[in-house]
């Protein structure tokens, strides 16, 4: 993510870093056993109980960059000197703080601790502080392997409950035991119409139509849910709905952003794989394997190939008269190290390419090493078209090209009149450049090239440090195990194989708490792309992991984890609870899922409802994307106007959201309203934010009004003009829900004086459309 | 380079007591609020929008930044440089050290200025003769002579100008800003950038934007002409009252289904009215024609060249008026000579530039003063970098980062100073070095924000504008 950072920094500042991995030696002080004894005995527990929340390996966040559950840390404090100076307990400003004095207040917040622990304290400063345990070789280390996140995954039996009656399958088992350690009931099941929206949303990102409400609603037979919940998985509409997911988390895009922002080549060919994928519920971990190392393990396979173009998908800034193309390696190396930390382990490895990082247990050669399985990583475009085929584009291109050098440089030159003509010689010689053939946007290993890995010093790619070989964290395996060989003719298999391995905990974990955010809105952990000691700890540990064997045992599938989530009674839950009132003060995130939380729809979801309620939507699945139009000032900001090229069929640009062009330069403005991601880092999580663009976007966008009119014509074809009729038919299709009598009359009102169209378009700005329950 | 550097995510602490805050609390002193839950309970409202106070006690309240795209010489401006013009047509001297930039070869030659200098104000600053009409308010400027940044092509280093990093997807300066203290403005989009309608910059929409921040952040590009922002305007066809009664029965319908206490949906409603309000207000600020003949005289509207950047510029003031946060009115864009790109010949392309935007920079700056606005707006000038002393085809001149100037003027900055500077033939910025998040955290801190407070969690770290960590500037605070 970062590019090089010349300045230099001094190796006081890797203070902290330094306690994690140097191995200082212990001052002599009083008798080990006395001293040991003593900490264990009168200061840990105080620690645990009123400091480590905040001050420690395991605390979600480290307050100010101060640990106090190792001696070297608190040796060397926060920022600059000692928080003990051990044999000085009166002055040492630890002291100061729980004394409050000179108006520090430790712990904040809380009471002052009691006089005789203060004296404990000052008592064991005086002894030298001991802290034991604290002082073997690589401490931390130690200590953050018992980090939960890195601990092997264990399948817990699901709990016992009071009401038995509840739990339909496993996962209600957990959650109920959770609410009821509280004393809460879970929320009453939400109306059958609600949940139909609510799983068809989930599942297809489109709503249901009026019909299959009307049926769900009517089917009194005992596997109704059931089979709703296989109708759903075995729509094509699903794999469109979560590829989203999976192309938010790796940043994809298609063209390389930077100036010239060039097309990825035929990089919707990746976009259909992710679909297809999930469509066909292909293991995950074989789904992961043909991303990593597709080129390595099948290279005769399409798929695989196609799969490769995973570690295309960065941003790459091309060398415009640049020398320095070892920089722009490392850029590249960079970001494909980044998002397999970030995207399939959960870990902030980016942290430690320019230093140890200060607050995981990642040291700055893990990174290189893992960086190492990509060194021999090149770009190779494979041309699906016959070689003469190929041959005769590539004089047609060249020629093009020559022709467009030649006119760029006369129209630098001229002035007025001429040069406006000149310009528009020029673009219309862009547009007529030869198409791009048929292209996959492959990665393959250029042993010939590979780039010699080394630790770099501040990450600054002059500074070469010492040359490693791939291997996996530190912190997830045996210390022992050595490097692979720098020119390992299979790195990125061998890096996939262990990412998938049965001794990884990270992957089906955070696979598998990706899914649960998903559908219940938010991860049992909240950083769904950090699992690290930073990162927030599990609402529901068991269930994850319980979850995350499931999935592996159930040979990585997800269709079965989506069915018996999506089949529990804790999904099933109303958005209103009972004990709301209670619940909600004590648990606002609603981490216990007392109730199901309500969400608005993605950006996506938005347009691609309008367009499914007005009647409009094409479903017309995979094949090159789609650019609609945008307004010039758009255009206008990219490099090349001209690479912005509108479909010219109307029904192309009624297709669903994610068969649009995902361009880095140019966002549409309706998906970034609505909190589409930037498309250059990983997106873990829609923000779902509030304000009056998105009202104006809605109110008075092309599309929104375009829409508006269409759905307008289906209401009266459907309702042959009648009003009652009408807004019946209106909340049915995009509310789910037929009208209640307020809203009956009021759309009655205003259709009296007002146009259908205006009616209509007040509906997709009603909060029931803009929402799912 | 400077000495004064640290650890990229730590900040020298003053005192002892400060430390064991610090240690214990993180920078705010709320030990068990996050950064993030720090920022959200300053505002005394749940509308991410709402005005919030800053962390400081602030100098001002909105920045303009004319953005100079492209990289205008210092040599040519700011920055003079007898030496380099006895020098013309010789290799740079050994002992002026290396540098590299995007085109020009070792061998380069180095080229003198054209231009003659004078000085002005009652400091007797040197400014040249390109700008004749900022010049005369030179008493309101402090320039910087000795920035830098760390890249020397335009796509990373209008990042890092904009964001601190030098690689796209991270906020903006305006983001980070309108996230920071809210907006005063409800009428009008708080965020606004104003492009050169001449066409693209090389880093493109994701310099401007609110990167990894919520999008009511992110930033409002207005169109060129008189109705500059999208969906403002009612769709052709649709009357006003027409349309009031549509959000009325929005208004109407979802409440009926209210619950009082949902205060999501309660703001959702709100941001319905406020839509309304904008639509009907706006226009009348962004609308010129009912300004005064002189004002359009002074920002040299309705003539050529500076009809276009006056434009903007007088719009800008209109905006800041009016509450706007951050304010960026772009000089430059398409291909490179276009902007300040003068690799061909700088003299052309400095004049043909200069003329376009001295004018109206000055009259900004005359117009906030002569309405008492300029104490609580600050302005800022400035390219992503400054231009070779060796010449590039003969008579142009490169990229250049090592050194080159900003200036910055009102919103509590020490006007007609100089700091810094440059070495004798303007390559390297030797005396009080300032980087690109120098100007960054000084920005901040004439608004009252704190670098180490304003952060975002992103990615498992608490973010922010200034990465490894700015200083303010001092000598001009």
């Amino acid at each position: 993510m970062l590019t090089r950072r010349p300045r230099p920094i001094p190796s006081a500042c890797l203070v902290v870093a330094s306690i994690f991995f140097a191995c200082p030696a212990r001052g002599a002080g009083p008798s080990e056993a006395e001293g040991d004894r003593f900490f264990r005995e009168k200061i840990r527990p105080v620690l645990e109980a009123s400091c480590f929340g905040c001050h420690s390996a395991t605390a979600a966040r480290v307050k100010g960059g101060l640990l106090l559950d190792s001696r070297e840390a608190l040796l060397k404090g926060g920022d600059t000197g000692p928080a003990v100076v051990p044999g000085q307990g009166a002055e040492s400003l630890l002291l100061q703080a729980i004394r409050h004095e000179d108006g520090l207040e430790m712990p904040p917040g809380k009471p002052k601790l009691a006089d005789p622990v203060i004296a404990d304290f000052e008592r064991w400063v005086n002894l030298g502080a001991p802290l034991p345990g604290s002082n073997q070789a690589v401490p931390k280390a130690d200590e953050a392997r018992r980090h939960w996140a890195f601990q092997p995954v264990k399948k817990a039996t699901p709990p016992s409950v009071r009401d038995a009656t509840w739990v339909r399958n496993p996962v209600d088992a957990f959650v109920l035991a959770k609410l009821e350690g509280r004393g809460w009931k879970p929320a009453p099941p939400a109306g059958r119409e609600e949940w139909l929206r609510r799983a068809t949303f989930d599942l297809t990102g489109l709503p249901p139509t009026p019909e299959e409400v009307e049926a769900f609603v009517l089917d009194n037979s005992p596997d109704a849910f059931e089979r709703q919940v296989d109708r759903l998985l075995a729509s094509p509409r699903y794999g469109e709905r979560w590829a989203q997911h999976w192309l938010d988390v790796i940043r994809f895009a298609e063209t390389e952003g930077y100036e010239y922002d060039r097309p990825i080549p035929d990089a919707w060919r990746f976009r259909d794989y992710v679909i297809d994928s999930l469509n066909h519920d292909k293991p995950f971990d074989r789904f992961l394997t043909e991303q990593i190392a597709g080129d390595e393990v099948d290279p005769d396979d399409p798929d695989c190939r196609v799969a490769s173009t995973f570690h295309r998908l960065g941003p790459v800034r091309r060398n415009a008269g640049n020398p320095e193309f070892a920089l722009s390696r490392n850029e590249v190396l960079t970001e494909r190290t980044d998002i397999v930390g970030t995207a399939i382990l959960g870990l902030t490895v980016g942290c430690a390419r320019c230093h140890n990082h200060k607050l995981e247990p990642i040291a700055q050669k893990d990174y290189y090493r893992l960086q190492a399985y990509m060194a021999a990583t090149e770009e190779d475009d494979i041309s699906l078209v016959p070689p003469a085929e190929k041959a005769a584009w590539d004089v047609a291109s060249a020629k093009s090209k020559a022709a467009l050098a030649e006119i760029t440089k006369k129209v630098k030159k001229a002035t007025g009149e001429k040069k406006a003509r000149l310009k528009a010689e020029m673009e219309a010689l862009e547009y007529a450049a030869p198409t791009p053939l048929p292209t996959i946007a492959a990665t393959k290993n250029d042993f010939d090239k590979r780039t010699p890995i080394h630790v770099l010093k501040r990450g600054v790619w002059e500074n070469k440090g010492e040359a490693v070989g791939p291997r996996p964290p530190s912190i997830l395996v045996a210390d022992a195990l050595p490097e692979l060989p720098a020119d390992v003719r299979d790195p990125r298999t061998q890096l996939a194989r262990w990412l998938v391995a049965p001794e990884n905990p990270l992957t089906p974990r955070v696979l598998a708490n990706r899914i649960w955010q998903h559908h219940f809105g938010m991860g049992l952990v909240k950083t769904v792309n950090d699992f690290g000691t930073r990162g927030d700890r599990p609402s529901h540990p068991e269930l994850l992991d319980w979850l995350a064997a499931s999935l592996v045992e159930g040979g990585w599938r997800l269709k079965p984890i989506h069915r018996m989530l999506v089949l529990s009674n804790a999904y099933r839950q109303s958005g209103h609870s009972p004990i709301e009132a209670e619940a909600a003060r004590d648990d606002p995130e609603d981490r216990l899922l007392w109730h199901f939380r309500r969400r608005r729809l993605t950006a996506e979801e938005v347009r691609d409802a309008m367009l499914a309620v007005s009647g409009r939507l094409n479903l017309k699945a995979g094949g090159p994307s789609v650019m609609v139009p945008v307004d010039p000032v758009l255009t206008k900001l990219l490099y090349k106007p001209t690479q912005w090229r509108p479909d010219p069929s109307q029904d192309e640009h009624d297709r669903r959201s994610i068969y649009l062009l995902a361009k880095r330069n140019l966002r549409l403005p309706f998906f970034e309203t609505f909190d589409a991601p930037v498309l250059l880092t990983s997106c873990a999580r829609r923000e779902s934010s509030t304000h009056a663009p998105q009202a104006l976007e809605l109110l008075n966008g092309k599309l929104s009004n375009d829409l508006a009119a269409a759905f307008a014509k289906r209401l009266a074809h459907e309702s042959g003009g009648n009003p009652g009729r009408t807004v019946d038919r209106a909340f049915r299709l995009a509310l789910g829900r037929p009208p209640t009598p307020e809203e009956t009359s009021l759309s009655l009102a205003f259709l009296r004086d007002q146009s259908p169209e205006e009616f209509a378009l007040a509906v997709f700005n009603l909060n029931g459309f803009l929402y799912v329950p | 380079m400077s000495p004064d550097i640290r650890h990229p995510h730590s900040r020298p602490t003053r005192t002892r007591r400060e430390f064991v805050r610090d240690a214990f609390c993180g920078f705010g002193g709320l030990a068990f609020a996050s950064m993030l839950q720090e920022e959200q309970a300053r505002a005394a409202s749940p509308d991410p929008l709402a005005a919030k106070a800053p962390h400081l006690p602030a100098k001002a309240k909105s920045v303009i930044f004319l953005f100079m795209a492209g990289g205008p010489s210092h040599l040519e401006t700011f920055d003079p440089k007898p030496l380099l013009n006895q020098l013309d047509g010789q290799v740079r001297p050994k002992e002026f050290g290396e540098a590299k930039y995007q085109f020009v070869q070792r061998d380069a030659r180095l080229l003198g200025s054209k231009r003659t200098f004078k000085k002005y104000g009652q400091a007797g600053i040197d400014v040249s003769d390109l700008f004749p009409e900022t010049a005369t308010c030179v008493d309101d400027l402090a320039i910087v002579r000795s920035c830098h940044g760390d890249m020397v092509v335009h796509s990373a280093a209008q990042y890092e100008l904009f964001t601190g990093r030098t690689t796209p997807g991270f906020p903006s300066i305006g983001s980070w800003v309108l996230y920071g203290l809210g907006s005063e403005s409800r009428s009008l989009p708080s965020y606004v950038v104003m492009p050169d309608p001449k066409g693209a910059l090389e880093a493109g929409q994701p310099m401007y934007a609110n990167g990894f921040l919520p999008a009511i952040y992110q930033p409002t590009m207005f169109r060129g002409g008189d109705r500059p922002v999208f969906n403002l305007d009612l769709p052709e066809g649709v009357r006003p009252e027409k349309r009031r009664k549509t959000l009325d029965l929005v208004r109407d319908l979802n409440r009926a289904t209210l619950d009082p206490r949902d205060e999501e949906f309660s703001a959702r409603i709100n941001a319905y009215d406020l839509a309304f309000r904008m639509q009907t207000e706006a226009p009348e600020v962004l609308d010129l024609s009912a300004e005064p003949r002189e004002t359009l005289d002074l920002y040299g509207i309705g003539r050529e060249p500076t009809d276009d950047y006056g434009r903007r510029c007088l719009l800008a003031r209109k905006l800041v008026e009016k509450g706007v946060r951050f304010v960026c009115v772009v000089s430059g864009g398409g291909p490179g000579n276009q902007q300040w790109d003068a690799h061909d010949d700088i003299e052309e392309n400095h004049l043909r530039m200069a003329a376009t935007t001295d004018r109206p920079v000055a009259a900004l700056l005359k117009d906030l003063k002569r309405r008492g606005m300029l104490d609580e707006t600050l302005v800022v000038w400035g390219g992503e970098f400054g231009r070779s002393p060796e010449a590039e085809s003969g008579k142009g001149r490169d990229h250049h980062n090592l050194g080159f100037t900003m200036w910055l003027a009102g919103g509590g900055i020490k006007g007609g100073t100089v700091v810094g500077a440059t070495d004798a033939i303007g390559l390297r910025a030797i005396e009080k070095p300032y980087h690109l998040r120098d100007v960054h955290t000084t920005i901040l801190n004439q608004l009252g924000l704190d670098q180490h407070r304003l952060t975002y969690p992103h990615l498992g770290r608490d973010e922010r504008l200034t990465f490894v960590e700015g200083k303010v500037i001092r000598e001009i605070v």
